[in-house]
């Protein structure tokens, strides 16, 4: 597994890299790929469909909001699921940072595209075990109104700190940086695409690219 | 309980707490601590079913019972520790004991976490102190992933109590834990630390954890524990796929590798340790293949001693105005590029010396240590006389260190070598005593085994005692260079202790230094020298290396030398035309090449000319590029690390005239309490030092009253804050709140990924910056 060379560009702000950056990057996703390799967890819960949210069995996790609703109507279980670069990468972030600031914003937009493909190759796990369930999209509190006061009990019911090193900081941060938890709902019928593009994203009132006329094109 | 009783026989511990709860009904997660107080009868139960399927040892349910878990529970440590002891202790029969059972702290240390390695210390000490309290025979470390956790609790517990104390970490199939660390790493460094047994828990099965026993075993004189898991757990249902027999069988290969306590960690149960009694019934113990050797490790970087490793010298103010410097003014980042630009020439360990008149070592080289290892991976030799500042640093160090240095002097012996024993180090004895440095190598051998028989007496293995045979000038003492390798060569064949050699010492006062340094090192690795102390940055001298490794069969198949030369190590080097100016040189990021263009510009201009007059305007040009999008951020960083090169060309030179640095004017940057990403606000730094401003970056996770006392004490007319997450937004708000109380409040800008215009306006800032260019603007207005 290795980070999408064109997601990180993404996340630098520099889709229309010239060659020479795109090169580093590419550079930089092998580098990283060898040496880390995203860690994840995930478990499927029952749910119920509770007057305060959506609860999932066995667990303290409370789905709530509109966003879980909306996502999770027609789901009768639901996955929880959590990846991580792990402390590694942090380590190795910091050590670009203290040597070449130019290759740690490359290091941090790679880090990010990686995690984001550990989420992918899980959700493909998790598809590919239950090949007569419909999945949602993966959403993470932080989205839509999804409120990140979740990650406690999410990490807590994956057993996050001993499978994966993943903990939750008392501002309700992850830690490793570049960690993900993310619900993904399944369902005995085919789900819609719901998560991606600005309206269903936080980022929409402050993203730099929205606010030149753009998107990101997730 | 007496642990020397336990060597070589083989104890049974018990299974996981957890899962038979969970086979009892009890939902997992949440705090099972607090059963000890609302459910005792069923924690006993569980304890009473592992000693009657024949655990030894139990665990008493305290694993999470630290203060930051059981904040918020309505219960103290005290309360939950307490009966957790003593319902284990209650079922103990003789011959049966119960262990205080502590487990990480749920957080992660510094530098990673914001815990810092003392407030975890008092953490476990607490724990470690209610728990013998309470009755517990020994304390258990367990499922630690951070080799510095593992330590702080190992040093809490040995600090605080008498308690034997057994250590377990969780390793991956890779042989890492979740930070990094190696096994070798972790059996070092927690022998040296004074555990009693140590071994692996968690993570895997028995199968998958056999081979990482083995390492561990070799790697070890301690009794090893082997606890695992019962196979993977399934994804969808929770299960374990080993059943207890399986479990069983597969603990054989464990106990062939040589571990001698067996339990289970999760998935287990009374029937798998029912199980393991079974099939190591009548068993013994195996014989154990200690590698030993002499050994010095980060936890990401075990190292054996075990041919010629370099020590760099370069963390040393001496003679060295530029570092003097950078001590006094309490720049700790110039002072990690120096070890850094080591690392990467090549060097295996570092020593570091920070002493200087007007530097407090106690408190400057724990800090120091802590700030190379922040972003070096390699073990450090920590160079002080000061016992205060040894321990200080030893203390915080992660690994097994080594000290530079005793001698043969009693009172200095018996005042170091404590301290080296207590934190496993390694120990530089120098030849030399009361008298000075004997002149001949037979009275240097006495002095050296007068220090190898004190260390033994202080319980340190021979294999730790490295001996200095000092090298004197050859240019003033002509006879002596011979008789340096005549010592260093009997040290190496009638002690067979490792060896220590200041190298460049040799040369002293003589043209062509360079010459005279590669020779006299070539005859002193020739002779046996071991650990050569040299500056890695001097091509010839690391050339030599290369070509003696060559030599001694070291470098198999010539790699490394054929790697060295051949030019398939890429060179950084120069693509200097004659056209090109510094102004290029900054746009396109070429270091190596602005900084030659700016000593160039200094044989004709001043400073100051060069930095408003070349630096800026090129700086500007790229940030203007940047602005409509021709540039991209790491471009913009590496023309950003170009003007670095610069500034440093121009404090180099204003250092050696002893003049006052060229400042354009001070500004704070801080990333928010309790927010811990801070590459946004490492970039504005980056950005706003190469314009020539000072920042003071007081880090991440920063609290508003440390920043208010920061403003006041460095008298700064501008702050900077940075947050990355809604969750962190208050405390951005409350900061700039503090700061407006302030008699003369600083100008504030604010930034980062949720920070908007609105709500830098709202909560009162003066400036919302968008980025790293936009911050340089609003300095430039408010600064000059």
């Amino acid at each position: 597994m290795k980070p999408d060379v064109n997601e990180a560009l993404r996340y630098l702000g520099a889709q229309n890299a010239p060659e020479n950056l795109r090169r580093q990057t590419a550079e930089m996703a092998e580098n990283l790929a060898s040496a880390i390799q995203p860690r994840y967890t995930y478990k499927v819960y029952g749910l119920e469909f509770l007057p305060g949210g959506i609860a999932l069995r066995g667990t303290n996790v409370v789905l709530t909001g509109v966003s879980a609703t909306k996502m999770l109507a027609e789901c009768q279980q639901a996955a929880l699921l959590a990846c991580t670069l792990g402390t590694v990468f942090d380590r190795r972030l910091a050590v670009f940072q203290a040597r070449d600031m130019a290759k740690a914003v490359l290091c941090d937009a790679c880090g990010s595209a990686f995690v984001e493909a550990g989420c992918d190759a899980a959700g493909a796990e998790l598809a590919a075990r239950f090949p007569d369930r419909y999945l949602t999209d993966r959403f993470s509190p932080g989205y839509g109104d999804l409120p990140l006061s979740l990650q406690p009990d999410i990490c807590d019911a994956l057993d996050a700190s001993r499978r994966l090193g993943l903990y939750v900081t008392e501002s309700l941060l992850l830690n490793p940086a570049k960690s993900v938890t993310a619900v993904i709902g399944l369902s005995d019928r085919p789900q819609k695409a719901r998560i991606r593009g600005c309206a269903c994203c936080s980022m929409r009132d402050t993203c730099a690219l929205r606010k030149g006329g753009k998107n990101c094109a997730i | 309980m007496q642990f020397d009783s336990l060597q070589n026989q083989i104890i049974l511990l018990d299974g996981a707490m957890g899962t038979v709860l969970q086979q009892k009904g009890l939902p997992p997660g949440g705090h099972p601590e607090l059963l000890n107080l609302t459910n005792p009868d069923l924690i006993r139960s569980v304890h009473r079913d592992y000693f009657d399927a024949g655990s030894q040892i139990v665990y008493a349910n305290t694993f999470g019972a630290n203060e930051l878990k059981l904040a918020g529970t309505g219960h103290t440590l005290q309360e939950v520790v307490t009966a957790g002891v003593r319902l284990a202790k209650a079922e103990a029969g003789p011959g049966q004991f119960a262990a205080l059972d502590i487990g990480p702290l749920g957080t992660l240390l510094e530098p990673m976490g914001s815990l810092s390695f003392q407030r975890a210390w008092e953490l476990f000490a607490n724990m470690a102190v209610c728990g013998e309290k309470a009755g517990a025979d020994l304390a258990v470390i367990e499922t630690m992933t951070d080799l510095y956790e593992a330590k702080a609790a190992l040093q809490a517990v040995k600090d605080c109590t008498k308690l034997p104390v057994l250590v377990t970490m969780s390793f991956d199939e890779g042989g890492r834990t979740f930070t990094g660390c190696t096994v070798a790493s972790m059996a070092r460094t927690l022998e040296g630390l004074g555990a009693d047994a140590i071994g692996l828990n968690c993570s895997l099965g028995p199968d998958k954890l056999a081979p990482l026993l083995k390492e561990l075993c070799e790697n070890t004189r301690l009794p090893v524990i082997a606890k695992p898991n019962a196979g993977l757990p399934d994804p969808v249902d929770g299960h374990y796929d080993m059943d207890p027999e399986a479990f069983a069988e597969t603990l054989l290969p464990c106990l062939e590798a040589g571990v001698t306590l067996f339990g289970g960690c999760c998935g287990t149960s009374p029937e798998y340790i029912r199980a393991v009694r079974r099939v190591l019934e009548g068993k013994s113990p195996a014989p154990r293949h200690y590698l030993g050797g002499s050994f010095v490790c980060t936890p990401t970087n075990p190292l054996r001693l075990d041919g010629v490793r370099v020590i760099g010298e370069r963390v040393n103010p001496t003679g060295k105005k530029r570092f003097q410097q950078a001590l006094l003014e309490d720049d700790l980042d110039y002072i990690l590029d120096v070890a850094i630009q080591q690392e990467d020439a090549g060097a295996d360990i570092l020593d570091v010396n920070v002493g200087f008149p007007g530097v407090n070592e106690a408190e400057m080289l724990p800090r120091v240590v802590k700030k190379i290892q922040s972003a070096v991976s390699l073990p450090l030799q920590l160079d002080s006389t000061n016992p205060d500042a040894l321990e200080a640093a030893l203390r915080v160090y992660n690994g097994k260190a080594a000290v530079n240095s005793v001698n043969g002097e009693p009172e200095v012996l018996t005042r170091i070598l404590p301290i080296v024993k207590k934190y496993g180090a390694s120990v530089v004895g120098l030849t030399l005593d009361k008298r000075g440095i004997p002149q001949t190598a037979e009275d240097r051998l006495a002095i050296a085994r007068k220090i190898l028989d004190a260390a033994l007496s202080f319980g340190i293995p021979r294999e730790d005692v490295w001996i200095d045979c000092l090298t004197l000038t050859v240019s003033a003492q002509q006879e002596q260079a011979a008789e340096t390798l005549r010592a260093v060569r009997s040290i190496r064949q009638e002690l067979g202790l490792q060896t220590v050699l200041g190298v460049s010492n040799i040369s002293f006062g003589l043209p062509n230094r360079g010459l005279i340094s590669q020779s006299f090192l070539i005859q002193a690795l020739a002779a046996g020298l071991t650990l050569p102390i040299l500056n890695p940055n001097q091509t010839e001298m690391m050339d030599a290396i290369s070509a003696f490794r060559v030599l001694s069969g070291a470098d198999a198949q010539c790699r490394d030398y054929i790697a060295r030369f051949s030019g398939a190590v890429p060179a950084v080097q120069s693509v200097q035309s004659a056209e090109m100016t510094l102004e290029d040189a900054v746009c396109k990021g070429l270091k190596a090449d602005a900084a030659k263009l700016a000593k160039a510009a200094l044989e004709t201009g001043d400073e100051l000319s060069l930095v408003e007059k070349r630096l800026i305007p090129a700086l500007d040009r790229v940030g203007e590029g940047y602005e409509v999008g021709r540039v991209f951020l790491p471009q913009l960083l590496s023309a950003a690390q170009a003007a670095q090169a610069v500034f440093e060309v121009i404090r180099t030179s204003i250092a050696e005239k002893g003049g006052a640095p060229v400042k354009k004017g001070t500004l704070i940057v801080a990333t928010v309490q309790g927010d811990i990403h801070d590459i946004g606000k490492n970039i504005v730094k980056t950005v706003l030092e190469n314009y020539g401003y000072e920042v003071f970056d007081l880090g991440r996770d920063v609290p508003p009253e440390t920043i208010v006392q920061a403003v006041v004490k460095q008298g700064v007319q501008l702050v900077g804050l940075s947050a990355l997450m809604t969750t962190t937004l208050p405390a951005m708000a409350e900061t700039v709140r503090q700061l407006r109380t302030l008699p003369e409040p600083p100008v504030t800008f604010v930034g980062g990924a949720v920070v908007t215009p609105d709500y830098a306006r709202q909560i009162g800032a003066d400036y919302y910056a968008k980025d790293a260019r936009e911050s340089v603007e609003i300095a430039k207005k408010v600064l000059e």
